[in-house]
């Protein structure tokens, strides 16, 4: 543009040029200096997070640290309650520029193959020794933070322990126990699960036993993958197999059974709708992992304490969810990134994070912590959530995710959910879901 | 403005309250939400009639930390009123050139932005966009902002076709004759008499601006927000605080409304003026 | 307004040009110092992105990963992508739905806005009030007073003895839905554009054809709608850029942002079906041909809507 430099001397560059000097001075410059971590400035450390609620659950965690580390400060932002469609392409976006990611960012369960597959842009957490702490977790949430190229480049922040979440005063209207015990006998497995429902619709309370098409069939999609040789949409080799994996299938039918006797609400998870619901009682159960906790307690409000309860799940066990943390390369402080990390992903950070958002620990140590495995949640009734959910994580298997593990995930439970809502009929809907897996994968 | 003898039949004022009724009503819904309580938000049927909730749901949307809502709504005044000034000046004078002066490849470069106005820059530019400003180390300041949205086809389009009617070949002519330069004619004949036109593209691209959404999501933090964007935190902070959604989507439509009333004689008057001889 | 291809008449040479050389750079550099700024920040902000895409759209590039060149593979395999085609004529539908009551609203107001009235200048702040609420506003709103359980339409419905409709289910419901957010907001504003413009017809038109005793309505459609032809143009020209990029509503009314446009895509629109292959599905060079496909469906249906348009034929 230098030809046209001279041409530009007008009143609109002169308004522009004055206003882009105004507000270079605003803050909003996410950029720390570069300096050689000189004790008299600190260095800035930026966490960035996503999740709805409570979300990562480090509000406590970072005033902590801040306290103790003068010279390297924690800036946790939460960018978004949007993983998928904000907080991942954002993301990738900054990676790629080379710019504007945070120090340390959460990646979500379902874009770990996808950050795996990019060994380019996170940074070598063994350079800092992380390797050491392989002990800490369970082999499979440790093998999901190497990449492609065998390097470790992110640890566990939480998993997903399952649970079913129920509404007390519903199942007090339709005639059904309420204590969480007894609620959990209801259920052994999926069978008996569906028979309360028909119980509960008879009852007529003016809700439905459950939101919608989404949650039931994650859950149960997680308890079969280990069934299946801990695959859900791919294989080891990234190849789709949607059509073939038995646990899709089954995850499926389940589902279809549910809708077909008119047991949901046939609402979309995360819509705002089903938000609504959550809050006024537009439905009895839904599938719970840890995190949603967080998540009902978030979106059901202060005039909903009590009304919510967990009870065991169907069928035992099982994970959904969890994230773990990263170091982009692009960080001016590696070092100090990975020192924050380290801190986070520790036994302290997930002991914190778990009394403040119910995100239960993927690290052992933090497992069997007394303040974890004794905790209860005050907004469910204090429910001994520490317990129920340990005991839903033993001996848990998690699943592999292939690269294009989310773009599937999202294409078939769209299909899932026009099923429910009457848009896709029943007798085409394992075709037209499968087509939408084929087509998502690429 | 010529006003045609006819009165208005019966049929005509039930037509015309009617239209006045359908266009207020959603705005009126949204300051009503905005004075309920969530309780409110889910009955059936919804609540019509205001509330007395107004102070504390503002007071929560205040206190949402994640929002930085009076951050945003500094930053949309900021970016608004820039581009709008901008813009005003880029059309007016564009359109004054293609209006009135004669240069070799004027038909062209106007067909050129015509083709412009078609382009959705707004699905194609966002990734290249993007690395510029990663490039220029703007991302997360407000210029990032700014700059992209100062390309307006339409408004230089709109100066060129308002300017042929307002400003008399006559009068630049004459004032040719008197030995003006270009810039003092257009200082002095085509600027006063583009004021209502310029109220009318000001307004629309105030509105634009300010309403603007998927570029700031993109190259903005949360810290330094447009009040869209802040809009958005607060969707995802209190995703069923509905109520102060709504006191957050009134709030954030309010400045806007109060333009709109202040100008709304020159508005209307202007986009009246803008009308031409089939 | 009329919306003329070419630049309109151009007033006369000058007679006396400032003397010496500043003069002649007055008349013949001074018109392109004029236009430049413009052109400039296109050359930036809209040339750039532009080429930007194109270069993309021949690439096989997941954003953050490598890029291959494939030469046209994008748009070969977009044209037998039966979903981009499904996008399509959502896009189509909905812009047709949209558009044709909005213009006929749109005349009939002008034309009820044209009669002599009290409180005119109110009626008309009225009107346009739609255009000033954000699309974020209007989303917001009327996704609320169409939601499923706790909506206004459905309950309105419910006295009719009409069972609670999923407005986002349907292909009719969703496109219904839309194109009304999309009329709130822009009936308005063409009306007012249009009884501008019918209030330049000469009156002695409308007297003649009353002594020949045409009705009313008579006259209205013989004199003031073939009158009012470059403004419908304009109008129609306006309204078929933003029908062709239609996004944010489709999107707000879907309720979350994952641009699938309802279960089975019943109202994705081609913005929509973009922004997913480009920031969902992180197929960037597919989105970029995409994109460039979008492009010539503009110019496509703006030829079109042109041709269209000059064939309403003038009474005489």
């Amino acid at each position: 543009m230098t030809n046209h430099k001279r041409f530009v001397v007008t009143g609109v560059a002169l308004t522009a040029l004055a206003a882009v000097a105004a507000c270079s001075g605003g803050g909003g410059d996410t950029k720390t200096a570069t300096q050689s971590g000189s004790a008299a400035e600190p260095v800035t450390i930026n966490v960035h997070t996503f999740g709805g609620g409570e979300n990562f659950g480090y509000d406590e965690a970072v005033k902590k640290w801040n306290a103790e580390h003068p010279n390297i400060q924690i800036k946790y932002q939460n960018l978004t309650d949007r993983f998928e469609d904000v907080y991942l392409p954002q993301l990738l976006q900054r990676l790629q520029a080379g710019a504007g990611a945070g120090d340390v960012v959460g990646i979500d369960e379902g874009a770990m193959g996808l950050m795996a597959a990019r060994p380019q842009f996170f940074a070598d957490l063994s350079q800092y020794g992380l390797d050491s702490r392989k002990a800490d977790f369970p082999a499979s949430k440790w093998e999901a933070g190497l990449n492609t190229d065998g390097k470790l480049f992110a640890l566990g922040t939480d998993m997903g322990g399952m649970t079913m979440c129920y509404r007390k005063d519903l199942f007090e209207k339709a005639g059904l126990p309420t204590d969480r015990e007894e609620v959990g006998k209801l259920w052994p497995d999926w069978n008996a699960f569906f028979e309360t429902g028909k119980k509960f619709e008879a009852a007529k309370t003016g809700a439905k036993f459950m939101d919608g098409p989404n949650t039931i069939y994650n859950v149960i999609l997680f308890q079969e993958a280990p069934k299946n040789g801990n695959l859900a949409y791919f294989d080891k080799s990234n190849q789709l197999i949607v059509e073939k994996n038995p646990a899709v299938k089954t995850s499926f039918d389940w589902v279809q059974k549910f809708s077909q006797a008119g047991l949901t609400a046939k609402l979309q998870a995360w819509s705002p709708a089903w938000d609504k619901a959550i809050k006024g009682g537009g439905f009895a159960t839904m599938g719970c992992p840890s995190w949603m906790l967080g998540v009902i307690e978030g979106k059901a409000g202060e005039s909903n304490k009590g009304n919510w309860d967990v009870a065991a799940v169907p069928g035992g066990s099982g994970n959904w969810g969890g994230s773990w943390l990263a170091v982009p390369k692009q960080s001016k402080h590696p070092k100090e990134a990975a020192e924050v990390l380290n801190y986070l992903t520790g036994k302290d950070g997930h002991v914190a994070a778990f009394k403040e958002a119910g995100a239960f620990p993927s690290s052992i140590p933090a497992q069997q912590d007394p303040e974890v495995s004794g905790l209860k949640n005050a907004y469910f009734n204090d429910a001994p959530t520490g317990q129920i959910f340990a005991a839903s994580v033993a001996n848990l298997q998690p699943v592999f995710f292939g690269e294009k593990h989310a773009q599937v995930k999202t294409a078939v439970e769209k299909v899932l959910e026009g099923m429910d809502q009457g848009a896709v009929k029943y007798d085409e809907a394992w075709t037209k879901f499968v087509e939408a897996g084929v087509k998502a994968a690429g | 403005m010529r006003n045609k003898p006819w009165d208005a039949t019966l049929l005509t004022k039930i037509t015309l309250v009617f239209a006045l009724i359908m266009s207020a009503f959603p705005i009126y819904y949204m300051f009503i939400m905005a004075t309920r309580t969530n309780e409110d938000a889910v009955e059936t049927p919804p609540p019509l009639l205001p509330g007395g909730h107004l102070g504390e749901n503002v007071e929560r949307l205040l206190a949402t930390e994640d929002a930085n809502f009076v951050t945003g709504l500094v930053n949309s005044a900021i970016v608004a009123t820039t581009v709008t000034v901008s813009v005003v000046l880029i059309s007016t004078l564009a359109g004054f050139a293609f209006a009135k002066l004669r240069f070799p490849g004027s038909k062209l470069l106007l067909g050129l932005i015509l083709v412009t106005m078609m382009v959705p820059l707004q699905q194609m530019g966002v990734v290249p966009l993007y690395e510029l400003m990663v490039t220029l180390g703007w991302t997360g300041r407000l210029q990032s902002v700014i700059l992209p949205f100062l390309v307006n086809g339409f408004g230089v389009f709109m100066m060129t076709q308002y300017t042929s009617q307002a400003v008399p070949d006559e009068l630049v002519e004459a004032a040719r004759v008197d030995g003006a330069t270009t810039m003092g004619i257009y200082r002095r004949i085509v600027v006063p008499a583009l004021r209502p036109g310029m109220a009318v593209l000001a307004l629309l691209v105030f509105m634009q601006t300010w309403n603007e959404f998927m570029w700031p999501l993109i190259v903005l933090t949360p810290d330094n927000p447009v009040v869209q964007t802040s809009i958005a935190a607060l969707n995802s902070a209190h995703g069923t605080d509905y109520v102060m959604l709504f006191t957050g989507t009134a709030a954030s439509v309010l400045p806007l409304f109060v333009v709109f009333v202040l100008f709304g004689r020159q508005i209307v008057g202007g986009l009246m003026e803008g009308a031409v001889k089939a | 307004m009329t919306l003329q291809l070419a630049p309109p008449r151009q007033g006369p040479p000058s007679q006396a040009p400032p003397p010496g050389r500043w003069g002649r750079f007055d008349l013949k550099g001074v018109p392109y110092l004029l236009v430049s700024p413009y052109y400039v920040l296109f050359a930036i902000f809209g040339v750039f992105p532009l080429a930007y895409t194109l270069w993309l759209s021949l690439h096989d590039w997941e954003l953050a990963g490598d890029k291959t060149f494939t030469g046209l593979d994008n748009y070969v395999k977009l044209v037998t992508d039966a979903s981009f085609w499904n996008a399509v004529i959502n896009t189509l539908g909905m812009f047709a739905l949209a558009t044709v009551p909005q213009l006929v609203l749109a005349l009939m107001l002008a034309n009820a806005l044209n009669k002599r009235l009290k409180g005119r200048l109110l009626l008309r702040l009225g009107v346009l009030l739609p255009l000033v609420t954000s699309v974020v506003a209007v989303a917001v709103i009327f996704s609320q007073l169409y939601s499923r359980d706790y909506g206004l339409f459905n309950w309105i419905l419910s006295w009719f003895g009409v069972e609670p409709i999923v407005w986002q289910n349907e292909k009719w419901s969703s496109w219904l839905a839309i194109s009304t957010m999309v009329d709130w907001r822009w009936t308005g504003y063409n009306a007012i554009i249009l009884l501008a413009a019918m209030q330049t017809i000469p009156r002695d038109l409308y007297e003649a054809a009353a002594l020949d005793g045409a009705s009313a309505r008579r006259q209205f459609w013989q004199i003031t709608v073939p009158m009012l032809r470059p403004t419908l143009v304009f109008v129609v020209f306006i309204s078929t850029i933003g029908g062709m990029t239609l996004f944010a509503e489709p999107v707000m009314f879907e309720g979350n942002p994952m641009m699938t446009g309802g279960t089975t895509g019943q109202y994705q629109t081609v913005a929509m079906f973009i922004v997913k292959e480009a920031f969902r599905d992180f197929d960037m060079g597919y989105a970029a041909a995409a994109a460039w496909l979008l492009f010539v469906l503009i110019l496509v249906g703006t030829m079109i809507n042109y041709g269209f348009t000059r064939r309403i034929r003038g009474a005489r």
